[in-house]
């Protein structure tokens, strides 16, 4: 079967000399110029990789990726200039599976989209979540990190929706107060119960018909916090 | 309530109050110098003095007296009076207070002979700033609260130095950060842009050089007009850094000749019109035979640039050019209807770097064209400036003086003296 590769730069040019080389090798080629759209096609087109450009209006090929790996594990190739180290460990940091330098060669370029796809196709293809996820009243879309209540849009600060995302993608499990504390705050903030007692808090507030009797995020008594299944 | 205790209540009201005001000026203080008149008057209600000064040190720890009144008996006296120096450097050295009664000959004729120093230091923890001395003449000897009010002013001033010290530190580093935000902002601009470039010249290139594969003769022309174009881009870009860094430091050389202004902006009309077909260019010669004196490469780039920057800015937008003649100036009006600059830029852009932030990411550019056309015409030794409305368009004007010496047609070149920006 054809690969679907999806092609993300701002400059059309890159775009175009991208899309010129895979097309001689047999490949599908979608197109993107910012990283919103790129999520977006992402969600709807289920492409089998994705090579993501940095330095981009509307959302960053960074932030991009972020989303991305909020309902899919496609294969993302990261595509960096020169110098810009601190984007590519970011990048890989946030889940891109490869990076290729600018200026590349049109060789390199179709060496590395060729060595991803294989090690993907070892590891099963591609899965993809829902992009949007429901709980009871509540609605999460990962494409664009929104959060709606009731169909209404609740506004999250970037930590809540962080929090918000770590009972979604864990639906039904049992997460303890240090593993949210590590994963959304970061190793340095493990025992301070507090911080997340003020978040989830917060969270019920906005999220919750009765904050004192939440369906969403329920207290597992000495053993931490779930969302769950309905 | 007996009789006794009335007057202390009372006193200890005053004394409140003086603390309250004395609190709240510190509060309030911009500079020394007026912060402690108002505390000196404040103070003189419960505590008598003659003399108040403020030293602080200096770069080389001396003191230095940096506020002195003579409020009291002896005013008349003025540089006789004293001033308590070394206790001021005393009560530094040792930061405590310090309490000397001095007699400098026969007080009985002159009560002024007879001083009583209060010596207090101006350090916090970290800072040591100076010392403020009161000096009373023919006593009474200062009381234990009266020295502890001084302690207690004493303290709120080394506070307020404290602050005004951070103050000053907060503000040098902030413009430090500002000028390195800038230097990164520019060189983080110029790698990008010498580099996308490059990048596709590398990518095209190589594109045309896989032997794996083979092109149709449309694509390969369309991928090496694009390396052809990239290339032209490049040499722009270095060349407008070039003459951007000599125009900086002063080693552009100009070559000055009699020109008709007229047809250096018909050469450039004709030239962009061929390289840009889709740029319509409306020239409009109000009056014919302006001659001025000039660098005709140089006001060839400048009106180039201010149509480069159309295209850029205002694609889909005619051009119209006019020349006119006023009073000994010849005016070049260069006109887009595009959608405008908005006038919180619109000073800016004629600055080093400078970019209209919103454009930063969506238009390719250093922030040097605008810069580059400024100096230029400020070594013709005239004037641009830009007005826009929002909407409807933006005119640049260039005002060149007019060459009233013709007879002089002999070349003349000049080297711009540095400029600091």
């Amino acid at each position: 079967m054809t690969a679907q590769i999806l092609v993300v730069d701002d400059e059309p040019r890159y775009v175009r000399l991208m899309e010129a080389n895979l097309l001689t090798e047999d490949y599908d080629v979608l197109r993107a110029y910012d990283g919103q759209k790129a999520v977006e096609t992402v969600a709807e087109n289920h492409p089998d990789l994705v090579l993501l450009d940095v330095m981009m209006p509307i959302l960053d090929g960074i932030t991009a990726c972020e989303r991305i790996r909020e309902f899919s594990n496609v294969p993302i190739i990261m595509v960096t200039a020169k110098g810009e180290e601190r984007d590519r460990v970011r990048g890989l940091d946030v889940g891109a599976d490869d990076y290729v330098v600018k200026p590349f060669s049109a060789t390199e370029l179709l060496a590395r989209v060729r060595a991803v796809l294989r090690r993907a196709e070892s590891n099963g293809s591609a899965s993809f979540q829902q992009p949007v996820f429901n709980h009871g009243n509540l609605k999460i879309d990962f494409t664009k990190a929104e959060v709606f209540k009731d169909e209404k849009m609740v506004y999250l600060s970037a930590t809540e929706y962080r929090l918000l995302l770590q009972f979604a993608q864990n639906l039904g499990d049992i997460l303890s107060s240090e593993d949210l504390l590590m994963n959304v705050w970061g190793e340095e903030y493990r025992n301070d119960k507090e911080i997340l007692w003020v978040s989830i808090s917060r969270l019920r507030h906005k999220l919750e018909d009765d904050p004192r009797n939440p369906q969403h995020i329920v207290t597992r008594s000495g053993l931490g916090y779930t969302m769950p299944k309905i | 309530m007996t009789e006794n205790t009335i007057p202390s209540d009372l006193l200890n009201l005053q004394l409140i109050e003086t603390l309250d005001e004395i609190g709240e000026i510190i509060l309030r203080a911009k500079e020394i110098d007026s912060c402690i008149d108002q505390i000196m008057k404040s103070v003189r209600n419960i505590f008598i003095f003659d003399n108040v000064v403020l030293y602080l040190c200096q770069k080389d720890d001396h003191l230095e007296p940096k506020y002195a009144r003579a409020i009291g008996r002896g005013r008349s006296s003025e540089t006789d009076l004293a001033w308590g120096e070394t206790i001021a450097n005393d009560s530094l050295q040792k930061n405590e207070i310090i309490i000397r009664k001095e007699i400098d000959g026969d007080y009985t004729v002159n009560r002024m002979r007879l001083r009583y120093f209060i010596g207090l230091p101006l350090a916090t923890d970290d800072e040591k700033y100076g010392s403020l001395v009161f000096v009373r003449y023919g006593g009474p000897p200062y009381l234990s609260d009266q020295t502890q009010l001084c302690e207690y002013i004493a303290r709120n001033i080394s506070l307020l130095l404290d602050r005004i010290n951070l103050n000053q530190t907060v503000d040098s580093l902030k413009h430090e950060l500002q000028l390195k935000l800038m230097q990164d902002d520019f060189v983080a601009t110029i790698s990008h842009e010498l580099r996308t470039p490059l990048g596709f010249i590398k990518g095209y290139a190589t594109t045309l050089l896989r032997e794996d594969t083979s092109w149709d003769d449309d694509t390969r022309r369309e991928f090496l007009n694009i390396i052809d174009e990239e290339t032209d881009r490049l040499r722009e870009l270095i060349d407008n850094l070039l003459d951007s860094s000599r125009l900086q430091s002063g080693t552009l050389r100009m070559e000055f000749q009699h020109m008709r202004l007229e047809e250096i902006l018909k050469d450039v009309c004709i030239r962009a019109q061929t390289f840009h077909k889709n740029q319509e260019i409306d020239l409009e010669i109000e009056k014919p035979g302006i001659t001025v004196q000039v660098d005709p490469a140089r006001i060839e780039q400048v009106i180039e640039n201010l149509l480069s920057n159309a295209r850029k800015y205002a694609p889909d937008s005619k051009v119209k050019i006019t020349l006119s003649q006023e009073n000994y100036h010849a005016h070049i009006r260069v006109r887009d209807f595009g959608p405008g600059i908005a006038p919180d830029h619109l000073d800016h852009i004629f600055e080093r770097f400078y970019r209209i932030p919103d454009q930063t990411k969506s238009t390719r550019g250093t922030g040097l064209g605008l810069f580059i056309c400024k100096r230029i015409i400020q070594a013709h030794n005239g004037e641009i400036f830009a007005e826009s409305i929002p909407g409807e368009g933006s005119i640049f004007h260039i005002k060149l003086s007019l060459d009233l010496s013709r007879n002089s047609d002999k070349r003349r070149t000049l080297v711009l003296m540095e400029e600091k920006l």
